[in-house]
This record gives C-alpha cells, structure tokens and sequence, in this order.
C-alpha cells in the first residue's frame, strides 16, 4: 500500500475502528502506531473505548476486554518501542511504534490507566467530550509556491519605485530600438540613393540622420541609467528587509531550533543568500525585463516589415526555448549545491575560530586547513559542475543565433534578388535579428541567476517558514512583578525519544531558596530551561504565582528572571553594556552596584578602561571566574524575582565564592533562588536541598536532614569531603 | 565471560551498538538494566555460534535503521520537507526540518534523522538510482 498521506490511512483505519464499537460504547483515546512486530512500516491504530481496548489494522483487528487487561506496559528500545498488553503477568499481544510518538504513547496509557480503574469499578466516567475521533488537524501543506513568486510578494512592499523601474525600462528598452529603424531609412533613403547616382539627395539628410542617431543613443543611456538607478535601489529595499525579516524571525525561534542548526549555515544564508537575490533583483532582473521587451518589440518589427523573413529568422526559437527547460533544472539543483557548500564551509570557519584555543593545544592546525581545503573543493567541485552545463549552454545559443542570422541573410539576399525587399529593410532587419538573438543570449544567462536566486530565495523561505514551535504570543497573560512562588506539578521531558525529567513535584515558596544537587546529567539544567520556558514541559505544568506557564506572555515572565548559566555568555562591547545587556537604560551607579554584589567590581578597576573595557567576543579575554561574575552581576542588577544560579560560582576560587556568597545572601531576601551546584557548601544558604537523579527527586530537605538519611546527599557529601582532604 | 543466551533472556539487558551507524557489526556494549555495561563485545563474529545467534536476536529485536532504497518524492511542507520513500522496512514518509538533519558519514554514506527523532540510512548515494539521487542532491 504505497499511499503517500498518511492521514489517508488513518482516516481509514478510524472508520473501520468506529465501525466496530457495539451500542454505547464511547471512544476516550486513540493512538496510531507505525510499524509491525517485524519493525516494518505498517498503519495500525489502537483505540481505548469505555469498555474495550481495540487494535485495528488494514483487514484485521482485535479487541480486548478492558477488565481483562491487567496492563499496558511500555517498553522503550532506542529507536523503537514495544507496548505490551499484559494478561497474567505475560504479554499476550505487543505492538511496536517508532520513540518519536512516545509522548502519544504516554498520553494514551495515561488514559488507558483512567480508562480502566474507571471500568473495573464499575462507575460511570464523567462526559468528557474531546472528540478524538475527529481527524487529525489538516496537515497544512505549503503554502510555499514557487520561491521566485514569494519574492515578488516580498517585494510587493514597494511597488511604487517598482512601477517606476518598469516604466524606466520600457522606455529604455523602447528607446534603444530607435536606432536601426534610423539605420533603415538611412540606407535605403540615402545611401542606396546616393550610390545609385541616378536620383538627386541631399547629404544634408546624412547630418540629420547621424544628429537623430545621437540622440537616440543619449537617450537610452540616459534612461538606462535612470532604470539602472531605481531598481538597485528597490534591490537594496528587498534585500535588506529580507535580512531584517529573516534576523527578526530567527530570534522568536525557540532554542530546539537553535539547537539543531549550524551557526555558519545561518549566518551563510542571511548573508550570501540575500545578496544572491540582491543580484539577481538588482542586475538580472532588469536584464531579463528589457530582454522580454526587446525581443517582443523586435519580434512585431520584423514581423511588421517582412513576415516570411520573419518566420524564417524565429525559426531557432523552439530549440531555444526546450533548452532552457532542460538546463534550468540542471543548474537549480547545482546551485542548490553550491548553496550549501558554502553554508558548510561557513560552518567550518564558525567552528574552528571560536575553538582555535583547542585548535591549537592539541597542534590539529593541519587538521582545520584539511577540513577547510575539502570545503572548499567541495565549493569549487559544485561550481565546476554548473559551469560544464553552462559551458554547453551558452555557445548553443550562440550557435543558434548564427544559424538566425545566416538564413535571414539567405531568405533576405533571394527576397532583394526578387525585389520582395530592399536592401535598407534587409539591413535593419539583419539588426534587429542580431538584437534579438543578443537579448535571447543574456536571457540564458538570466536563467542562470534566476536559479540561483531561486535556490537562494528557498533558502531563506526555509527559515521563514519554521514557525516559533513556543510562539511568543501562546500566551497572553501579562504578569507585571511576581512574587515568585513556583509549583512543578508532575512534570516530564523529553528531548527526543530521551526521557530526561520523568516526573518530580516541587512547589517553592516566595522568597525560598532551593539547593539542587545531583550527579552530572540528572537532569538539573534542564529543569531550570523548563522554568526559563526556553522549552515546554511533556507531561504536567509549572505553575508561577498560580499561573500555568504556558499562559504566560512569555517576554512578560523573563523580565522576572535573573538567569546566570553553566556556561557564562559575554557579547562583544564594553563591560559595562555586557552587566547592563537586561536593561540598557540602568544608570552608572546601578551597573557599578551590580558588579560590587557580584564581587566583579575590584577585578573590573583593575582593567585598562575598566569598565569601558571591551571583551571580545564570548569574553575570551577574562579569566572564567571573571565571566561568571560579570554574568552575576548581569542577573542582579535586573533585580529579578527568580534568581537562577546554574553553577554560577563553580570557576571561583573560595575565598571569591564566599564573598559572592555572602552577597547573595543578602540579594537572595525578598526572591525565590534555583541554585545549582556541585560544591555542596555553596549551598549553605538553602532553605531546601533538592537532590536530583535520573530525572527524578530523590530526596529532600535541608543540610542536617540528609545528611542523617545517609542517602545519595550523604554520599556526595562524604565524596566531597573526601576529595578535599586528600 | 558472560554467557550471553541466559543474560539475554533477562527482557531488561540489552546489547547495544555503540557505532551503530559506521560499524554496526563490532563493539556491542550488553548492559544491565540500569544501564551499567555488563561486558563490551569487540568482534561478534568470534563467538560461539549459540551465543552469537542469542546476541542477533536480541539486537534485532531493537535494532531500527531502515536503509533508503528509493526516494519517491520530496515535497515542501511548511515547517521542513517531507520524504516519500521506500525503505528495506517498506514505504514510509516522514518529515526533516532542516538541512542539518542530512549528515554526512564519508565514502557517500549518508544519514537522516527526522523530525520525531528516527534515522534512515543510505549506505552509499552512488548505489541509488538516477533519480533518487537527483531528488537528493537538492538537499545535501
Ligand atoms: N538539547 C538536548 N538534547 C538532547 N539531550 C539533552 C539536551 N540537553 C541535555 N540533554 C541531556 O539531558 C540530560 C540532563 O542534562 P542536564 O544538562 O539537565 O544535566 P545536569 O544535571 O545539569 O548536569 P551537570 O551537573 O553536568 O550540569 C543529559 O543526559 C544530557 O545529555
Ligand atoms: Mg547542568
């Protein structure tokens, strides 16, 4: 069964599932599984009924008895999973689905548990009306069309310079068509008269004619540059906005997205990418306009002095035409090529400078230039390949112009012969074909650029189109200051198939300050990204002042939060702008103040510009203890009422961890404070430790408490006492 | 060393491939259920034939890397393009979001991982027909 929708399919399998329900048997979950017990691609549909559980699949299905299910258990294998249905200990029937609908899974068991002590009990479930069998949400598919068409809808905006530009053209084009009809007249009104001897002329027409001829050609300069003029100017526009608009759309992306994407890809696609369709609107574009117009008009002229020599001088055309069909594809997909190539070679470059530190130490350099020189080949391969189409192509339509020219002089010398033509007619049209057959040469070239453009414009429609998969407007609940009270109730995540948080309940109370501890990888940044928002839980909710987070407009609640990272981030400028990056309008004396709490102030005044130093890119120049200090003071000094500390003071010496300590102390009252840390003492302070492991809490209480446990605390503690004494 | 047909019998060992992309024949880790390595097979093929017939059952049992024959069809969907293919595990379409998820292993070896997460391979470009490989090189 190769259907392409797969909605088709499981429209199908819901109309069999449906059909099958006995009187007044309700649907409360469905769930569709992908592959058969071999692993192999299959539609199947398991559905969950008041009463029943069914398994439906093209031509067969089983149905169980809901209080004969004592369990459906889920086993996870990587890749795949395995859901069992459990009679008596055993697994009577399993079905098997890809990890990427694990969360479906989930939700479906959830509701199967429900679904069954409901049963078994005998009660009636209360009226629960998600219609789960209305089909799955439309898949919208594209929007897209043709990447060329949306820029012209890109460039809709300015269609008045547009008009303009066209109208420029026109003129132009019109106007560079002048001269060969005065080169008709003249030959045949002048200089075969004047050779033939036999008729009177006045070589004053020559003058006139040579002066129009002038100005024919001032003329088309003039407003050929006129055009020229306009639509770079609307390129510019076009350009620039697409830039705008692309930066603008990249920075609502969420981090998932950022997470996936190589930054050199990015920055290759906002910066070459555009100037490709810079170009092409700019140069090409224009081109390809005055070739369509030149070609019509020259085109009606011919036609209009001779039709046959016409017809006979067109006669290439068809040719021309297939070939360009058959090059376009071929050099689409070159330049799509081409396009990457240098998106990965771009990434290269964004990979080893910011790691040349690690580029060196380990004397790789050899290495880089290796990985560089392969990109760069690559590059050079992919152009190598366009250019060999393009190689053929272009003498081709040359080619065909010279067979266009040699039998309009043929039909052209019998017609004269024939005192069908004369010779000024043959000559301006013998022009007019040259023209033509030039404008159909640069128009070749323009399928060209028009393909690049395209592969370029398709580029950064791919961007464009991501849709912020946490859109900033989800929620519209403006929270002003809160108070800080958080509630994780029951919530999972998973990134991927992973399951990374499998279900903890904490609620911290206003102005509380939590120690979480654990070992590395339990799981502790990424509940801490889960109150930031930068992702969304699976399962449960965190709830803020009573707020679900997902109500909240999310700009609203970050202007709450006071985040230091495991990894401090320092953005090119000077200190004082990098402490100041959550609100730019902070005067000198709140700056200066934030950076005394954080104990950066002293290391600061020792800087040749202090605070007006400026730290490159990601701070390299300042030792990690200073980064992290900076990054302190750059969450106090917004005066949040939820500090996050990851490891904030993990690259420290003591006696600085103590005095930053000590100052947070003191800036901890009156806000709830996540920290994370490794060094257990760091967490004094806490009201409450929270020990995290594999994605569950697994203890809780203050110093004294866990210790006396003698649990995980307890051993990390005596680890770390441990290590400091030897 | 462990005897591998009665550790295996335990649903909660698993063997896992620790390459399973370029090397999926050597270094196959068994590990317990709380992920622990019980031992780390460099070479299958040396065991003994019962253990090694234990060990590919219980690997194929979770292995899950269907290997592209054809590509039938890449159209864009709004958030990415959707792949119609088929595969040594039948038909299937599935969606990639970005140009990352196309990877590059060497010698034309290429893998795709969807948006839920599942990898496809194509163990060498070359081996495709024309026109797949045509569809593919607009993307990698
Ligand atoms: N973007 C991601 N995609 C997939 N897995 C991730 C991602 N980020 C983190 N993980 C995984 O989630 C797990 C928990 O990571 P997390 O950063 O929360 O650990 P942690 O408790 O902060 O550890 P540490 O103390 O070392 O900082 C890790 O096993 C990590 O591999
Ligand atoms: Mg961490």
């Amino acid at each position: 069964m190769a259907t392409r929708n797969p909605s088709e399919i499981h429209e199908t399998l819901l109309q069999q599932a449906e059909k099958r329900l006995a009187q007044g048997e309700r649907l409360i979950a469905r769930l569709f599984i992908d592959l058969d017990t071999s692993l192999h691609f299959h539609s199947g549909l398991m559905v969950l009924t008041s009463a029943r559980l069914l398994h439906v699949e093209s031509g067969s299905s089983h149905a169980w008895k809901l209080k004969d299910v004592d369990d459906l258990k889920l086993e996870e294998m990587g890749a795949t999973a395995a859901i069992h249905l459990m009679q008596a200990e055993s697994s009577v029937w399993h079905g098997r689905i890809t990890s990427g609908h694990l969360r479906d899974v989930e939700a479906f068991l959830a509701k199967f548990k429900e679904q069954r002590g409901i049963a078994t009990s005998e009660s009636e479930a209360c009226e629960d009306d998600d219609d789960v069998f209305t089909a799955e949400e439309p898949v919208r598919t594209v929007s897209a069309g043709k990447p060329l068409a949306r820029l012209l809808q890109f460039s809709s905006h300015w269609y008045q310079l547009m008009l303009l530009g066209f109208t420029l053209t026109v003129a132009s084009t019109a106007a560079g068509l002048i001269g060969p009809w005065l080169t008709m007249s003249l030959v045949d009104d002048v200089l075969i008269p004047l050779q033939s001897v036999s008729q009177e002329v006045q070589i004053s027409r020559v003058y006139r004619f040579m002066l129009m001829l002038a100005a024919a050609a001032l003329l088309t300069w003039i407003l050929k540059w006129a055009t020229t003029y306009v639509i770079s100017r609307v390129a510019e526009r076009v350009t620039s906005h697409m830039r705008r608009a692309t930066f603008e759309h990249l920075q609502k992306l969420s981090l998932t997205y950022f997470n996936k994407k190589r930054t050199g890809d990015l920055i290759s696609r906002i910066g070459s990418d555009t100037d490709n369709i810079s170009l092409f609107i700019s140069i090409n574009f224009i081109d390809f306009a005055c070739d369509v117009l030149t070609i019509l008009f020259t085109a009606v002229i011919l036609f209009q002095l001779n039709p046959m020599l016409a017809l006979a001088a067109l006669g290439p055309l068809p040719v021309v035409a297939w070939l360009v069909q058959w090059v376009r594809g071929n050099l689409r997909g070159g330049f799509a090529a081409a396009s990457r190539a240098w998106s990965a070679m771009n990434s290269v470059l964004s990979d080893t400078i910011p790691g040349v530190r690690v580029v060196k130490a380990f004397a790789q350099e050899q290495r880089e230039i290796e990985r560089f020189r392969v990109q760069d080949q690559h590059i050079f391969d992919t152009n190598d390949r366009v250019n060999r189409t393009w190689s053929f192509f272009e003498p081709t339509i040359y080619l065909l112009t010279d067979i266009g020219l040699f039998v309009v002089w043929g039909v052209g010398a019998w017609s004269v012969v024939h005192g069908n033509t004369t010779v000024g007619v043959l000559t301006g049209f013998v022009l007019y074909v040259g023209k033509f057959y030039g404008r159909l040469d640069s128009m070749s070239r323009f399928v060209a650029s028009a393909q690049r453009a395209a592969a370029s414009a398709h580029r950064i429609f791919d961007i464009l189109d991501v849709k912020p998969d946490m859109p900033i407007t989800s929620g519209s609940l403006k929270v002003g200051r809160l108070s800080g009270e958080i509630e994780f109730r029951g919530i999972k995540f998973r990134h991927g198939s992973r399951q990374i948080i499998r279900g903890m309940d904490l609620k911290i109370a206003p102005g509380e300050m939590i120690g979480l501890v654990g070992p590395s990888g339990a799981g502790k940044t990424t509940l801490v990204n889960l109150a930031c928002r930068f992702f969304d839980v699976s399962e449960g909710a965190i709830l803020v002042d009573g707020h679900d987070l997902r109500e909240m407009d999310v700009i609203d609640y970050r202007r709450n939060l006071g985040l230091v990272l495991q990894e401090p981030y320092l953005f090119f400028g000077t200190i004082a702008e990098n402490i100041a990056y959550g609100k730019p309008e902070a005067t000198r004396a709140e700056i200066i103040a934030a950076a005394k709490a954080a104990r950066a102030h002293d290391f600061i005044m020792k800087l040749a510009d202090a605070y007006d130093s400026t730290v490159g890119e990601r701070g390299q120049q300042l030792s990690g203890g200073e980064r992290q200090r900076i990054s302190i003071a750059r969450a106090l000094l917004i005066n949040p009422a939820i500090l996050i500390l990851d490891e904030a003071t993990s690259s420290v010496d003591t006696e600085t961890e103590r005095e930053i300590q000590a100052a947070l102390d003191h800036l901890v009252k009156g806000r709830t404070t996540i920290a994370i840390a490794h060094r257990l003492g760091t967490l004094r302070k806490a009201n409450r430790l929270v020990v995290v492991e594999h994605g569950i809490i697994s203890e809780m209480g203050s110093h004294e408490e866990l210790m006396s446990r003698s649990g995980t605390y307890a051993r990390l503690h005596q680890a770390m006492v441990e290590v400091n004494a030897a | 060393m462990i005897d591998l047909v009665s550790i295996l019998q335990n649903a909660n060992v698993r063997p896992l491939r620790l390459f399973p992309l370029t090397d999926p024949a050597h270094w196959i880790a068994i590990l317990d259920e709380r992920g622990q390595e019980l031992a780390c097979i460099e070479d299958p093929s040396a065991l003994a034939a019962d253990q090694r017939d234990a060990l590919d059952a219980a690997l194929a049992r979770r292995h899950f890397v269907p290997v592209i024959r054809r590509i039938m069809a890449i159209t864009r969907a709004d958030d990415g393009h959707d792949w119609f293919v088929e595969t040594d595990r039948g038909t299937t379409t599935f969606r990639i979001e970005t140009d990352e998820s196309i990877q590059t292993l060497g010698g034309g070896c290429i893998v795709i991982i969807d948006k839920l997460a599942t990898r496809y391979l194509v163990p060498n470009v070359a081996d495709l027909d024309r026109e797949s490989r045509r569809k593919l090189e607009r993307y990698y």
